[in-house]
């Protein structure tokens, strides 16, 4: 490896770049972004990343924005427009009394494996073979069974991005990924809106090192997520 | 006006335009530093400092006014003045990336030789120490870090004429100060 420290720095400065763009363009481009959502509706998929020992979970499909929303069930809507200004993210789920870590990067990018270590909740007995089938049936029992993991029942792909605090385990992180595409899918050319991985963690959570993620924008084989 | 129409460079916007303005310019940014400071610990929490600097103040980067490297031993020097104010604990706590904490055994041993071989540059630096300071910035970034006479100036943000006048006054100086001349090369 010919990793060195120059190279660390520079993949802190380049997210440290993703992200001072990301929160300059939230607030006052609200209106120009929304319609992406609406457009893209029925482009976009996401695709769950798999690893050898547990599988980060949720896939998202957009919808119409809407507020962070808290529903009577103590779980938490928010939307994809909203992770744009992580910080804030942050801030109001923590109020909520979530603690959680977001990084929002443009699709393509994504972090580093190793950021932060699994909880006992999420090993699975899944191998690594199964995990880079292409049989939809292995595909579909891979789903099933990552539906039952710890993380998939703290954070779901419903009403956009759904927490449920009650599946959150005392002292545990939400870790959030979003990737959304600088260039909005449409009917006309369909691709890979955004994309978002989400899983909880034990901590201690390290920053994230930015690395190319080039199969991001293909949408390949994969269904929508079950349920949606 | 003009600033609001052209924004900040793109090597502050676009992480692509960043790699290649750092790749550029890193190994002179870590040269710099290891000329004010001895410690690699310190030499990597300045690189990261001086490269968040970078980011926060690109705006103030004009192309037409002297080289990328003038405008950034300008900014390099300007965080090293702001370090020298604070503690080294205070640095690490406000420090947004903390660069000692990306540094391996590997990247200790490279800085260490990168700090030795610019140790005749401190001795230089020590020795100039007398000097008047707006006198001594320009006799360093000329004598010590190799920018032109009009690069120097740009990086102060001083008129070629004053530059000239003040580097003319540092040079007289500092010859009566014994073995000065011979760390920084003499004619230079």
């Amino acid at each position: 490896m010919n990793d060195t420290f120059e190279d660390r720095l520079l993949a802190e400065l380049k997210a440290e770049i993703v992200a001072r763009e990301a929160r300059t363009r939230a607030p006052g481009s609200r209106r120009i972004i929304r319609p992406r959502f609406l457009a893209g509706a029925g482009a976009g998929i996401a695709v769950a990343a798999a690893t050898a020992v547990a599988v980060p979970l949720v896939a998202g499909q957009q919808t119409p924005a809407y507020a962070l929303t808290r529903h009577p069930d103590g779980s938490i809507s928010l939307q994809i427009n909203e992770f744009r200004d992580p910080d804030q993210v942050e801030l109001d789920l923590a109020k909520m009394g979530v603690r959680a870590d977001v990084t929002y990067l443009p699709l393509g990018k994504r972090c580093a494996d190793g950021r932060a270590p699994f909880v006992a909740g999420d090993h699975t007995s899944t191998s690594k073979e199964d995990l880079a089938s292409k049989d939809p049936a292995v595909q579909a029992r891979i789903r099933k069974e990552a539906q039952k993991l710890a993380s998939a029942r703290a954070i779901r792909s419903e009403h956009g991005i759904t927490i449920r605090p009650r599946f959150i385990g005392p002292g545990q992180i939400v870790l959030i990924e979003i990737n959304e595409n600088p260039v909005p899918p449409d009917t006309a050319h369909p691709g890979v809106a955004w994309q978002f991985s989400g899983r909880l963690t034990d901590g201690p959570v390290k920053p994230c090192r930015v690395v190319d993620d080039p199969g991001a924008f293909d949408m390949g084989t994969a269904g929508p997520p079950p349920g949606s | 006006m003009r600033r609001e129409q052209t924004g900040p460079p793109d090597f502050a916007r676009d992480p692509d335009a960043f790699e290649t303005f750092y790749r550029r310019h890193v190994d002179a940014v870590t040269r710099f530093l290891a000329r004010r400071a001895a410690d690699p610990h310190l030499v990597a929490d300045l690189t990261a400092e001086v490269f968040l600097a970078v980011l926060d103040s690109a705006h103030t980067y004009r192309p037409d006014r002297g080289s990328e490297i003038a405008w950034l031993y300008g900014v390099a020097r300007n965080t090293v003045l702001a370090q020298r104010r604070r503690t080294a604990r205070e640095l690490r706590a406000t420090g947004r990336i903390a660069g000692r904490r990306l540094l391996d055994a590997d990247d200790i041993a490279r800085l260490e030789e990168r700090v030795d071989a610019e140790s005749p540059a401190r001795l230089a630096l020590e020795a100039m120490a007398d000097l008047p300071d707006g006198d001594r910035a320009l006799l360093e970034l000329v004598a010590v870090d190799g920018l032109s006479p009009s690069e120097a100036a740009a990086a102060l943000g001083i008129g070629q004429g004053a530059a000239r006048v003040r580097l003319h006054r540092a040079r007289r100086r500092i010859q009566r100060v014994p073995g000065v001349m011979e760390l920084i090369g003499g004619t230079k």
